[in-house]
């Protein structure tokens, strides 16, 4: 069985947003509006966070970009009082829109705030959507699913053909569009993938490691030249 | 006082049963078809229903023949049939037949047609119920499918295999390949 995880390492990471962008994109992520963004409401399931660079105060920014961190220990799926979120045999936490009540519990467990609630229909299905991701409801919390939909699609391709899956085959949108190429993708399970090596790596580290949510999005530290 | 009131309100109940009356009406009808093609006609002729439906084996939609598709068939000789007729107009016209969709899985379902027909081997009557038996297109659909129906069938199926897991290789990747985990089946 599969681990899926992702290394993002911050040395090539340039902040350019591009991951952002093929993330809304790819899931059917709703612009909120002027008015609702103002009262902090923005849905964005991957953000790139800024940091100023505590050696080069004023003149550096650090950039992290942040998925949902698919953690092997998910303090979110805990305190769901419906099963509506859940970690599945292959270490995604999903997020099943249909069962959400929309308490948000969740949203106040995570410590990475890698969740979002829809405080309205921001949108309805139409022309410009993907089809392959749901349109969510109003009164439902939704998240980065590791653009789960692909592997589905992936899975499914390859059973049709009669042949093997082969896990390069799925790809998150976010690690497809870096044009830096800072986004590693694969089976964190199989020890010879490149992303099992990069998280073995001395520069990996997993963001608020100390809270126990073992993290499956490793990031990789500046090297020398980040001072 | 009253006696102004309660004929207003005797018409108001009227005009509501009417409305509701209509809105059943119009619920039940169900959907009608451009062209009242009989599935039993040509499944008697030993068509598959992929003859018709063929992106069923390549697609996550099965969805309804193009008008060409038609026309392969029905296009030369003299006919007396007005459906026939209707199809060669529609082809004359460069039209697509306007089919009406009748099955519809809930938004936030993912089902693949391919996969199901392909690798399972499903029956399409499993989930579609007895389409070989209609003279005439079907209103609505014959079969209400429910959760339990998609996870019956994932949990039987997986249970039979992993039986039989270690004769055959192929039997292994199968068995992992069927899932009852939610995010399978939910988008």
């Amino acid at each position: 069985m599969a681990l899926w995880g992702m290394v993002i390492d911050l040395d090539r990471c340039t902040g350019c947003q591009a991951c952002v962008i093929a993330c809304k994109a790819e899931n059917n992520v709703p612009a909120v509006g002027e008015k609702e963004a103002k009262r902090e409401r923005i849905i964005s399931w991957m953000q790139v966070l800024t940091e100023t660079d505590e050696e080069h105060h004023g003149e550096k920014m650090r950039f992290i970009p942040r998925p949902c961190l698919q953690c092997d220990d998910p303090p979110c799926t805990k305190v769901c009082p419906v099963y509506a979120t859940y970690r599945n045999p292959e270490g995604i936490v999903a997020q099943i829109y249909a069962r959400c009540i929309g308490c948000r519990f969740c949203m106040a467990a995570c410590p990475y705030n890698a969740k979002y609630f829809n405080w309205h229909t921001y949108q309805k299905e139409g022309p410009g959507q993907n089809p392959d991701v749901s349109v969510r409801p109003k009164g439902v919390v939704e998240k980065c699913t590791f653009c789960h939909h692909r592997l589905q699609k992936a899975r499914v391709r390859a059973l049709a053909e009669k042949r093997d899956f082969d896990p390069r085959e799925y790809v998150p949108a976010c690690a497809e569009a870096c044009p830096a190429q800072a986004i590693f993708f694969g089976d964190l399970s199989d020890p010879v993938s490149e992303v099992a090596r990069l998280a073995r790596s001395p520069r990996a580290f997993k963001l608020q490691e100390e809270l126990g949510t073992k993290p499956k999005v490793i990031y990789l530290t500046e090297g020398e030249g980040g001072g | 006082m009253t006696s102004n009131t309660t004929p207003r309100l005797l018409l108001l109940l009227v005009i509501l049963g009417a409305f509701l009356t209509l809105g059943y009406w119009v619920n039940c009808s169900g959907v009608e078809q451009p062209i009242r093609f009989p599935h039993k006609t040509h499944l008697d002729l030993n068509l598959a229903c992929t003859t018709c439906h063929y992106r069923a084996e390549k697609d996550a939609v099965a969805g309804r023949p193009p008008t060409a598709l038609c026309l392969g068939c029905h296009m030369g000789g003299d006919t007396q049939s007005e459906e026939i007729k209707k199809i060669r107009a529609y082809g004359e016209k460069g039209q697509e037949i306007p089919w009406r969709r009748v099955w519809r899985l809930p938004e936030h379902v993912f089902f693949p047609h391919q996969a199901h027909v392909t690798a399972a081997g499903l029956k399409c009557q499993t989930c579609h119920g007895p389409m070989e038996t209609l003279t005439r297109p079907p209103a609505r659909p014959l079969k209400t499918l429910a959760m339990d129906d998609c996870v019956g069938c994932h949990k039987a199926r997986s249970a039979a295999q992993k039986n039989k897991a270690n004769e055959a290789r192929l039997a292994t990747v199968t068995a992992q390949r069927l899932p009852t985990d939610c995010i399978a089946c939910h988008r």
